[in-house]
Protein backbone atom coordinates (compact mmCIF):
# COMPACT_ATOMS: atom_id res chain seq x y z
CA UNK A 1 0.00 0.00 0.00
CA UNK A 2 1.04 3.31 -0.34
CA UNK A 3 0.77 5.67 2.27
CA UNK A 4 1.43 9.82 2.31
CA UNK A 5 1.85 11.48 5.56
CA UNK A 6 2.56 14.65 6.95
CA UNK A 7 4.79 14.60 10.38
CA UNK A 8 5.66 17.10 12.37
CA UNK A 9 9.20 17.17 13.50
CA UNK A 10 11.26 19.64 15.74
CA UNK A 11 13.49 21.86 13.87
CA UNK A 12 16.77 20.09 14.85
CA UNK A 13 19.60 18.16 12.92
CA UNK A 14 18.68 14.47 13.13
CA UNK A 15 15.29 14.47 13.21
CA UNK A 16 14.44 13.53 9.70
CA UNK A 17 16.68 10.54 10.03
CA UNK A 18 14.63 9.53 13.28
CA UNK A 19 11.48 10.04 11.51
CA UNK A 20 12.61 8.08 8.29
CA UNK A 21 14.39 5.23 9.74
CA UNK A 22 11.43 3.15 11.24
CA UNK A 23 9.92 3.46 7.34
CA UNK A 24 13.28 1.25 5.72
CA UNK A 25 13.69 -0.50 9.54
CA UNK A 26 9.98 -1.90 8.43
CA UNK A 27 10.96 -3.06 4.95
CA UNK A 28 9.06 0.30 3.35
CA UNK A 29 10.15 2.08 -0.07
CA UNK A 30 10.21 5.45 0.25
CA UNK A 31 8.77 6.77 -2.69
CA UNK A 32 9.40 10.79 -1.89
CA UNK A 33 10.24 13.41 1.05
CA UNK A 34 9.13 17.29 0.57
CA UNK A 35 10.81 19.37 3.69
CA UNK A 36 9.20 22.21 4.29
CA UNK A 37 11.89 23.74 6.06
CA UNK A 38 10.89 27.19 5.19
CA UNK A 39 7.81 26.91 7.53
CA UNK A 40 8.41 26.86 10.92
CA UNK A 41 5.55 26.78 13.74
CA UNK A 42 6.09 26.58 17.01
CA UNK A 43 9.46 25.36 16.49
CA UNK A 44 8.65 22.47 14.17
CA UNK A 45 8.80 22.00 10.84
CA UNK A 46 6.30 20.02 8.56
CA UNK A 47 7.72 17.20 5.94
CA UNK A 48 5.93 15.61 3.82
CA UNK A 49 6.43 11.60 3.21
CA UNK A 50 5.35 9.51 0.23
CA UNK A 51 5.69 5.23 1.04
CA UNK A 52 5.39 2.12 0.16
CA UNK A 53 4.77 -0.71 2.55
CA UNK A 54 3.52 -4.67 2.55
CA UNK A 55 0.48 -4.14 4.64
CA UNK A 56 -1.77 -1.98 7.46
CA UNK A 57 0.28 -4.29 10.01
CA UNK A 58 3.75 -2.52 9.16
CA UNK A 59 1.73 0.90 8.86
CA UNK A 60 0.85 0.17 12.94
CA UNK A 61 3.95 -0.65 13.39
CA UNK A 62 5.55 2.91 12.13
CA UNK A 63 3.05 4.98 13.57
CA UNK A 64 3.79 2.94 17.14
CA UNK A 65 7.50 3.96 16.65
CA UNK A 66 6.84 7.40 15.61
CA UNK A 67 4.22 7.68 18.83
CA UNK A 68 7.61 6.79 20.93
CA UNK A 69 9.60 9.00 19.34
CA UNK A 70 7.08 11.98 19.81
CA UNK A 71 6.73 12.84 16.26
CA UNK A 72 3.73 13.91 15.47
CA UNK A 73 1.66 12.88 12.73
CA UNK A 74 -0.39 15.54 11.39
CA UNK A 75 -1.90 14.34 8.07
CA UNK A 76 -2.29 11.00 7.02
CA UNK A 77 -4.20 10.49 3.71
CA UNK A 78 -4.35 8.97 0.45
CA UNK A 79 -3.93 5.65 1.50
CA UNK A 80 -4.34 3.20 -1.32
CA UNK A 81 -2.58 -0.42 -1.81
CA UNK A 82 -0.62 -0.89 -4.53
CA UNK A 83 -0.59 -4.22 -5.99
CA UNK A 84 2.21 -5.45 -8.20
CA UNK A 85 1.02 -7.39 -11.80
CA UNK A 86 3.71 -9.47 -13.30
CA UNK A 87 2.58 -11.70 -16.27
CA UNK A 88 4.94 -13.33 -18.92
CA UNK A 89 2.80 -14.40 -22.47
CA UNK A 90 4.96 -17.07 -24.49
CA UNK A 91 3.62 -18.43 -27.71
CA UNK A 92 2.88 -17.03 -31.15
CA UNK A 93 1.33 -13.20 -29.90
CA UNK A 94 1.28 -11.04 -32.74
CA UNK A 95 2.47 -7.66 -31.50
CA UNK A 96 -1.00 -5.59 -32.54
CA UNK A 97 -2.42 -8.31 -30.32
CA UNK A 98 -0.19 -6.97 -27.44
CA UNK A 99 -0.86 -3.87 -28.09
CA UNK A 100 -4.87 -4.55 -28.10
CA UNK A 101 -4.44 -6.14 -24.69
CA UNK A 102 -2.27 -3.36 -23.16
CA UNK A 103 -4.56 -0.96 -24.46
CA UNK A 104 -7.77 -2.83 -22.89
CA UNK A 105 -5.74 -2.65 -19.67
CA UNK A 106 -5.05 0.73 -19.69
CA UNK A 107 -8.63 1.42 -20.08
CA UNK A 108 -9.17 -0.23 -16.35
CA UNK A 109 -9.98 1.80 -13.70
CA UNK A 110 -7.25 1.54 -10.87
CA UNK A 111 -4.66 0.85 -12.93
CA UNK A 112 -1.33 2.49 -11.88
CA UNK A 113 0.95 2.06 -14.30
CA UNK A 114 1.54 -0.90 -17.04
CA UNK A 115 4.35 -1.57 -19.03
CA UNK A 116 5.33 -4.59 -21.68
CA UNK A 117 8.84 -5.75 -22.97
CA UNK A 118 9.13 -7.77 -25.65
CA UNK A 119 11.50 -10.64 -26.69
CA UNK A 120 13.81 -10.77 -29.77
CA UNK A 121 13.08 -14.27 -30.72
CA UNK A 122 13.06 -14.97 -34.94
CA UNK A 123 10.45 -17.96 -33.95
CA UNK A 124 7.12 -17.15 -34.62
CA UNK A 125 6.22 -19.42 -31.53
CA UNK A 126 8.98 -18.55 -29.29
CA UNK A 127 7.95 -15.46 -28.36
CA UNK A 128 7.74 -13.62 -24.99
CA UNK A 129 6.66 -10.53 -23.82
CA UNK A 130 6.64 -9.14 -20.19
CA UNK A 131 3.75 -6.98 -18.80
CA UNK A 132 4.77 -5.86 -15.51
CA UNK A 133 2.74 -2.90 -13.66
CA UNK A 134 0.77 -1.83 -10.62
CA UNK A 135 -2.80 -1.31 -9.47
CA UNK A 136 -4.89 -0.44 -6.55
CA UNK A 137 -6.98 -2.97 -6.41
CA UNK A 138 -7.31 -7.19 -6.33
CA UNK A 139 -10.31 -6.93 -8.10
CA UNK A 140 -7.91 -5.05 -11.50
CA UNK A 141 -5.26 -7.45 -10.87
CA UNK A 142 -8.02 -10.44 -10.70
CA UNK A 143 -9.86 -8.81 -14.13
CA UNK A 144 -6.21 -8.31 -15.87
CA UNK A 145 -5.74 -12.28 -14.98
CA UNK A 146 -8.92 -13.04 -16.20
CA UNK A 147 -8.70 -10.68 -19.46
CA UNK A 148 -4.88 -12.30 -19.86
CA UNK A 149 -6.81 -15.75 -19.77
CA UNK A 150 -9.45 -15.64 -22.18
CA UNK A 151 -7.20 -13.64 -24.47
CA UNK A 152 -4.44 -16.77 -24.12
CA UNK A 153 -7.72 -19.31 -25.28
CA UNK A 154 -8.29 -17.31 -27.99
CA UNK A 155 -5.08 -17.29 -29.38
CA UNK A 156 -3.35 -20.34 -27.89
CA UNK A 157 -0.26 -18.71 -26.18
CA UNK A 158 0.73 -19.41 -22.22
CA UNK A 159 0.12 -17.16 -19.91
CA UNK A 160 2.80 -17.08 -17.02
CA UNK A 161 1.60 -15.44 -13.67
CA UNK A 162 4.30 -14.33 -10.71
CA UNK A 163 3.99 -16.56 -7.71
CA UNK A 164 2.25 -13.30 -5.86
CA UNK A 165 2.56 -13.23 -1.96
CA UNK B 1 5.41 -57.70 11.94
CA UNK B 2 4.75 -59.35 8.53
CA UNK B 3 5.38 -57.61 5.85
CA UNK B 4 4.20 -58.26 2.28
CA UNK B 5 5.97 -56.13 -0.55
CA UNK B 6 3.79 -55.65 -3.75
CA UNK B 7 5.96 -54.70 -6.61
CA UNK B 8 10.22 -55.39 -6.63
CA UNK B 9 10.93 -52.65 -9.06
CA UNK B 10 13.29 -50.29 -8.14
CA UNK B 11 11.37 -48.96 -4.85
CA UNK B 12 10.53 -52.72 -4.04
CA UNK B 13 14.26 -53.44 -4.09
CA UNK B 14 15.01 -50.29 -2.05
CA UNK B 15 12.60 -51.26 0.83
CA UNK B 16 13.74 -54.60 1.03
CA UNK B 17 17.16 -53.58 1.60
CA UNK B 18 16.60 -51.17 4.35
CA UNK B 19 14.30 -53.26 6.32
CA UNK B 20 17.35 -55.82 6.25
CA UNK B 21 19.74 -53.09 7.26
CA UNK B 22 17.09 -51.48 9.60
CA UNK B 23 16.16 -54.78 11.07
CA UNK B 24 18.30 -55.28 14.30
CA UNK B 25 16.94 -51.24 15.36
CA UNK B 26 13.75 -52.68 14.69
CA UNK B 27 14.04 -55.18 17.46
CA UNK B 28 16.17 -52.98 19.60
CA UNK B 29 13.22 -50.05 19.46
CA UNK B 30 10.29 -51.35 19.04
CA UNK B 31 10.74 -54.92 20.38
CA UNK B 32 9.80 -56.25 17.31
CA UNK B 33 10.78 -58.43 14.42
CA UNK B 34 9.89 -56.89 11.22
CA UNK B 35 9.97 -59.48 8.64
CA UNK B 36 9.46 -59.65 4.71
CA UNK B 37 6.76 -62.97 4.14
CA UNK B 38 5.88 -62.01 0.97
CA UNK B 39 7.17 -60.25 -2.31
CA UNK B 40 5.61 -60.38 -5.77
CA UNK B 41 6.38 -58.32 -8.97
CA UNK B 42 4.32 -58.65 -12.40
CA UNK B 43 5.57 -62.33 -13.06
CA UNK B 44 6.25 -64.57 -9.96
CA UNK B 45 5.79 -64.00 -6.04
CA UNK B 46 7.60 -65.87 -3.09
CA UNK B 47 5.90 -66.57 0.25
CA UNK B 48 6.78 -67.82 3.32
CA UNK B 49 5.39 -67.57 7.40
CA UNK B 50 9.15 -67.77 8.13
CA UNK B 51 10.10 -65.02 6.48
CA UNK B 52 11.86 -64.52 3.12
CA UNK B 53 15.63 -63.01 3.40
CA UNK B 54 15.59 -59.60 1.51
CA UNK B 55 19.00 -60.09 0.20
CA UNK B 56 17.87 -63.49 -1.94
CA UNK B 57 14.90 -62.02 -3.30
CA UNK B 58 16.85 -58.63 -4.41
CA UNK B 59 19.83 -61.11 -5.91
CA UNK B 60 17.03 -63.49 -8.04
CA UNK B 61 15.17 -60.20 -9.11
CA UNK B 62 18.18 -59.00 -10.67
CA UNK B 63 19.76 -62.51 -12.43
CA UNK B 64 16.12 -63.91 -13.55
CA UNK B 65 13.80 -60.72 -13.76
CA UNK B 66 11.94 -62.43 -10.86
CA UNK B 67 10.91 -61.75 -7.14
CA UNK B 68 9.71 -65.35 -6.90
CA UNK B 69 9.93 -68.68 -7.68
CA UNK B 70 6.39 -69.33 -8.42
CA UNK B 71 4.67 -67.33 -11.47
CA UNK B 72 1.56 -65.39 -11.51
CA UNK B 73 -0.84 -66.74 -13.14
CA UNK B 74 -3.63 -64.72 -11.62
CA UNK B 75 -4.15 -61.12 -10.50
CA UNK B 76 -1.94 -60.00 -7.90
CA UNK B 77 -4.63 -58.91 -5.54
CA UNK B 78 -5.81 -63.02 -5.99
CA UNK B 79 -2.38 -63.87 -3.82
CA UNK B 80 -2.57 -61.14 -1.93
CA UNK B 81 -6.46 -62.42 -0.03
CA UNK B 82 -4.31 -65.81 -0.15
CA UNK B 83 -1.69 -65.51 2.61
CA UNK B 84 -1.31 -64.39 5.86
CA UNK B 85 0.48 -61.13 6.79
CA UNK B 86 0.03 -57.77 9.23
CA UNK B 87 1.14 -54.32 6.62
CA UNK B 88 1.40 -54.26 2.48
CA UNK B 89 3.90 -52.20 1.06
CA UNK B 90 2.63 -51.30 -1.93
CA UNK B 91 4.73 -50.05 -4.38
CA UNK B 92 3.66 -51.38 -7.98
CA UNK B 93 4.14 -48.66 -10.87
CA UNK B 94 1.81 -45.37 -10.79
CA UNK B 95 -1.06 -46.13 -13.22
CA UNK B 96 -3.20 -43.04 -13.89
CA UNK B 97 -5.66 -44.34 -15.89
CA UNK B 98 -7.06 -47.06 -13.85
CA UNK B 99 -5.12 -47.08 -10.73
CA UNK B 100 -4.25 -50.89 -11.13
CA UNK B 101 -3.15 -53.07 -10.09
CA UNK B 102 -2.46 -50.64 -7.17
CA UNK B 103 -5.98 -50.06 -6.69
CA UNK B 104 -7.17 -53.75 -6.01
CA UNK B 105 -4.09 -54.61 -4.28
CA UNK B 106 -4.79 -52.03 -1.84
CA UNK B 107 -8.50 -52.75 -1.44
CA UNK B 108 -7.97 -56.36 -1.32
CA UNK B 109 -5.24 -55.74 1.88
CA UNK B 110 -7.55 -53.35 3.85
CA UNK B 111 -10.40 -55.60 3.49
CA UNK B 112 -8.94 -58.27 4.71
CA UNK B 113 -8.16 -56.68 7.76
CA UNK B 114 -3.75 -55.38 6.88
CA UNK B 115 -2.41 -51.73 7.24
CA UNK B 116 -1.29 -50.40 4.16
CA UNK B 117 1.89 -48.33 3.31
CA UNK B 118 2.02 -47.14 -0.14
CA UNK B 119 4.05 -45.00 -2.87
CA UNK B 120 1.89 -45.49 -5.65
CA UNK B 121 0.39 -42.00 -6.66
CA UNK B 122 -2.87 -43.81 -8.92
CA UNK B 123 -4.74 -45.19 -6.60
CA UNK B 124 -4.68 -42.16 -4.52
CA UNK B 125 -5.40 -39.58 -7.36
CA UNK B 126 -8.32 -41.22 -8.65
CA UNK B 127 -9.72 -42.48 -5.60
CA UNK B 128 -8.62 -41.11 -2.38
CA UNK B 129 -11.79 -40.54 -0.40
CA UNK B 130 -12.77 -43.82 -0.85
CA UNK B 131 -9.95 -45.65 -0.29
CA UNK B 132 -9.71 -43.47 3.27
CA UNK B 133 -13.37 -44.40 3.88
CA UNK B 134 -12.07 -48.33 3.48
CA UNK B 135 -9.81 -48.09 5.56
CA UNK B 136 -12.01 -46.49 8.35
CA UNK B 137 -14.64 -49.18 7.60
CA UNK B 138 -11.88 -52.26 7.76
CA UNK B 139 -10.25 -49.84 11.13
CA UNK B 140 -6.62 -50.21 9.29
CA UNK B 141 -4.68 -47.65 8.25
CA UNK B 142 -3.85 -46.34 5.09
CA UNK B 143 -0.23 -44.61 4.61
CA UNK B 144 1.00 -42.89 1.66
CA UNK B 145 4.24 -40.76 2.69
CA UNK B 146 6.24 -42.06 -0.75
CA UNK B 147 3.54 -40.75 -2.78
CA UNK B 148 4.35 -37.15 -2.98
CA UNK B 149 8.14 -35.68 -2.48
CA UNK B 150 9.78 -38.99 -1.84
CA UNK B 151 12.43 -37.89 0.87
CA UNK B 152 9.97 -34.58 2.11
CA UNK B 153 8.20 -35.38 4.54
CA UNK B 154 5.21 -33.25 4.14
CA UNK B 155 2.66 -35.36 4.72
CA UNK B 156 2.64 -37.00 7.94
CA UNK B 157 4.70 -33.36 9.04
CA UNK B 158 1.28 -31.84 8.24
CA UNK B 159 -0.87 -34.41 9.00
CA UNK B 160 0.93 -35.10 12.69
CA UNK B 161 3.44 -32.45 13.81
CA UNK B 162 1.75 -29.68 12.71
CA UNK B 163 -1.80 -31.30 13.48
CA UNK B 164 -3.01 -28.28 15.21
CA UNK B 165 -1.85 -25.62 13.32
CA UNK B 166 -4.25 -23.90 10.54
CA UNK B 167 -2.43 -24.30 7.20
CA UNK B 168 -3.69 -21.58 5.03
CA UNK B 169 -1.69 -22.98 1.19
CA UNK B 170 0.74 -25.34 0.12
CA UNK B 171 2.78 -24.13 -2.63
CA UNK B 172 5.77 -26.59 -3.84
CA UNK B 173 7.82 -28.13 -6.65
CA UNK B 174 6.57 -31.54 -6.97
CA UNK B 175 8.75 -32.72 -10.33
CA UNK B 176 11.95 -32.77 -10.25
CA UNK B 177 12.04 -33.68 -13.89
CA UNK B 178 10.46 -30.38 -14.95
CA UNK B 179 12.69 -28.73 -12.27
CA UNK B 180 16.06 -29.79 -13.53
CA UNK B 181 14.77 -29.02 -17.47
CA UNK B 182 13.79 -25.39 -16.39
CA UNK B 183 16.93 -25.43 -14.40
CA UNK B 184 19.18 -26.31 -17.49
CA UNK B 185 17.49 -24.19 -19.77
CA UNK B 186 18.21 -20.74 -18.16
CA UNK B 187 21.35 -21.69 -17.03
CA UNK B 188 22.96 -23.17 -20.28
CA UNK B 189 20.39 -21.07 -22.32
CA UNK B 190 19.13 -23.96 -23.91
CA UNK B 191 15.58 -24.79 -25.75
CA UNK B 192 13.74 -26.98 -24.15
CA UNK B 193 13.81 -30.38 -26.52
CA UNK B 194 17.73 -29.79 -25.87
CA UNK B 195 17.03 -29.87 -21.96
CA UNK B 196 14.31 -32.31 -22.22
CA UNK B 197 17.24 -34.51 -23.69
CA UNK B 198 19.86 -34.51 -21.70
CA UNK B 199 17.12 -35.31 -19.02
CA UNK B 200 16.25 -38.44 -20.56
CA UNK B 201 20.00 -39.42 -21.30
CA UNK B 202 21.14 -39.11 -17.67
CA UNK B 203 18.31 -40.84 -16.64
CA UNK B 204 15.85 -38.49 -15.40
CA UNK B 205 13.24 -38.38 -17.94
CA UNK B 206 11.14 -40.95 -19.23
CA UNK B 207 11.62 -41.94 -22.88
CA UNK B 208 7.99 -40.55 -23.08
CA UNK B 209 8.32 -37.88 -21.00
CA UNK B 210 4.30 -36.30 -21.38
CA UNK B 211 3.55 -37.56 -17.88
CA UNK B 212 6.41 -35.23 -15.94
CA UNK B 213 6.07 -32.12 -18.61
CA UNK B 214 2.64 -32.35 -18.89
CA UNK B 215 2.23 -31.66 -15.19
CA UNK B 216 0.41 -34.86 -14.53
CA UNK B 217 2.28 -36.25 -11.50
CA UNK B 218 2.47 -32.57 -10.18
CA UNK B 219 -1.51 -32.84 -10.68
CA UNK B 220 -1.85 -36.39 -9.21
CA UNK B 221 0.54 -35.22 -6.16
CA UNK B 222 -1.25 -31.88 -5.64
CA UNK B 223 -4.65 -33.80 -6.01
CA UNK B 224 -3.19 -36.05 -2.99
CA UNK B 225 -2.00 -33.13 -0.69
CA UNK B 226 -5.54 -31.30 -1.52
CA UNK B 227 -7.46 -34.66 0.10
CA UNK B 228 -4.84 -35.46 2.64
CA UNK B 229 -4.20 -31.83 4.82
CA UNK B 230 -7.14 -29.82 3.00
CA UNK B 231 -9.58 -32.86 3.40
CA UNK B 232 -10.94 -32.12 0.07
CA UNK B 233 -12.34 -35.07 -2.23
CA UNK B 234 -10.69 -34.23 -5.34
CA UNK B 235 -9.15 -37.01 -8.39
CA UNK B 236 -5.85 -35.36 -10.34
CA UNK B 237 -8.53 -34.47 -12.80
CA UNK B 238 -9.81 -31.54 -11.00
CA UNK B 239 -6.23 -30.07 -10.81
CA UNK B 240 -6.03 -26.85 -13.15
CA UNK B 241 -2.89 -28.10 -15.00
CA UNK B 242 -0.45 -26.70 -17.58
CA UNK B 243 2.93 -28.29 -18.29
CA UNK B 244 6.42 -26.86 -19.58
CA UNK B 245 6.38 -27.97 -23.05
CA UNK B 246 5.45 -24.30 -24.07
CA UNK B 247 8.35 -22.77 -22.40
CA UNK B 248 10.89 -21.36 -24.69
CA UNK B 249 14.28 -19.63 -24.28
CA UNK B 250 12.77 -16.18 -25.01
CA UNK B 251 10.21 -16.64 -22.36
CA UNK B 252 13.35 -17.83 -20.11
CA UNK B 253 15.57 -15.08 -20.82
CA UNK B 254 12.99 -12.06 -20.47
CA UNK B 255 12.48 -13.50 -17.09
CA UNK B 256 15.79 -14.03 -16.26
CA UNK B 257 16.25 -9.89 -17.06
CA UNK B 258 13.46 -9.06 -14.44
CA UNK B 259 15.47 -11.32 -11.81
CA UNK B 260 13.02 -14.42 -12.15
CA UNK B 261 13.09 -17.74 -12.86
CA UNK B 262 10.47 -20.30 -14.39
CA UNK B 263 9.47 -22.85 -12.12
CA UNK B 264 6.60 -25.42 -12.35
CA UNK B 265 4.63 -24.53 -9.31
CA UNK B 266 1.79 -26.83 -7.61
CA UNK B 267 -0.86 -24.64 -5.84
CA UNK B 268 -3.38 -25.71 -3.03
CA UNK B 269 -5.47 -23.44 -1.02
CA UNK B 270 -9.10 -22.46 -0.76
CA UNK B 271 -8.91 -20.68 -3.87
CA UNK B 272 -6.96 -22.77 -5.96
CA UNK B 273 -5.91 -25.96 -6.68
CA UNK B 274 -3.26 -26.25 -9.92
CA UNK B 275 -0.18 -27.37 -11.16
CA UNK B 276 1.72 -24.31 -13.44
CA UNK B 277 4.67 -22.66 -14.19
CA UNK B 278 5.25 -19.77 -12.58
CA UNK B 279 7.22 -16.47 -12.18
CA UNK B 280 9.43 -16.84 -8.96
CA UNK B 281 11.98 -14.20 -7.94
CA UNK B 282 15.56 -15.82 -7.45
CA UNK B 283 16.64 -15.97 -4.34
CA UNK B 284 13.45 -17.10 -3.37
CA UNK B 285 12.90 -20.34 -1.80
CA UNK B 286 10.78 -21.98 -4.23
CA UNK B 287 13.81 -20.66 -7.40
CA UNK B 288 15.47 -23.96 -6.25
CA UNK B 289 17.07 -25.55 -9.17
CA UNK B 290 18.27 -29.08 -9.99
CA UNK B 291 15.89 -32.34 -9.26
CA UNK B 292 15.29 -31.21 -5.26
CA UNK B 293 11.25 -30.64 -4.58
CA UNK B 294 10.45 -28.04 -2.23
CA UNK B 295 7.04 -27.91 -0.65
CA UNK B 296 6.35 -24.54 1.33
CA UNK B 297 3.41 -24.85 3.59
CA UNK B 298 1.74 -21.51 5.19
CA UNK B 299 0.31 -21.88 8.81
CA UNK B 300 -1.37 -19.41 10.86
CA UNK B 301 0.67 -20.00 14.11
CA UNK B 302 4.46 -20.82 12.54
CA UNK B 303 4.12 -19.01 9.48
CA UNK B 304 6.05 -20.39 6.41
CA UNK B 305 7.23 -23.91 6.92
CA UNK B 306 9.48 -25.49 3.87
CA UNK B 307 10.53 -28.89 3.30
CA UNK B 308 13.22 -29.37 0.82
CA UNK B 309 14.24 -32.62 -0.13
CA UNK B 310 14.90 -35.53 -3.17
CA UNK B 311 11.44 -36.10 -4.93
CA UNK B 312 12.62 -39.61 -5.88
CA UNK B 313 14.92 -41.96 -6.09
CA UNK B 314 14.95 -45.68 -4.23
CA UNK B 315 16.63 -45.11 -0.35
CA UNK B 316 14.86 -41.85 -0.98
CA UNK B 317 11.44 -43.43 -1.42
CA UNK B 318 12.26 -46.16 1.01
CA UNK B 319 13.11 -43.70 3.55
CA UNK B 320 9.09 -41.97 3.03
CA UNK B 321 7.91 -45.71 3.54
CA UNK B 322 10.22 -46.60 6.28
CA UNK B 323 8.76 -43.47 7.98
CA UNK B 324 5.28 -44.57 7.79
CA UNK B 325 6.14 -47.94 9.50
CA UNK B 326 7.82 -46.58 12.27
CA UNK B 327 4.63 -44.65 12.48
CA UNK B 328 2.12 -48.31 12.57
CA UNK B 329 5.06 -49.52 14.84
CA UNK B 330 5.07 -47.17 17.15
CA UNK B 331 1.23 -47.17 17.27
CA UNK B 332 1.52 -50.71 17.46
CA UNK B 333 3.65 -50.35 20.87
CA UNK B 334 1.31 -47.52 22.06
CA UNK B 335 -2.17 -49.43 21.97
Amino acid sequence: MKVNVDLRLKDVPGQLVLALEPISANGGNIVGVVHHRDVVVGGHITVNVTFEIKSEKTLERILETWKEREIDVARLGSIYETISIEYLLVGDISTGELNNIVKEIESMEDLESINIRYSVSHLSNGKAAFLIGKVRKRETSERIEELLNVKAQEHGFLVIRSLGD
Amino acid sequence: MDIFIAGFGTVGQGVAEVMKERAAWFERRFDECVRIVGALDSSSFEFSSNGLDPEVLIRRKKMTGKVGTIELKDESCHILRQFDYDVLVEVTPTNISTGEPGYSNILTAMESGKDVITSNKGPLALKFSELIRIAKRNGVQLRFEATVGGATPVINLSRELLMGERISSIRGILNGTCNFILHRMREEGLPFAQALKEAQEIGIAERDPTYDIEGVDSACKAAILANAIFNLNKTYKDVKRNGISGITEDAIALAAEEKKVIRLIAEISSKRLEVSPRLVPVGHPLSIGGTLNIIQLSTDLAGEITVVGRGAGKFETASAILSDLVALLKDKSTR
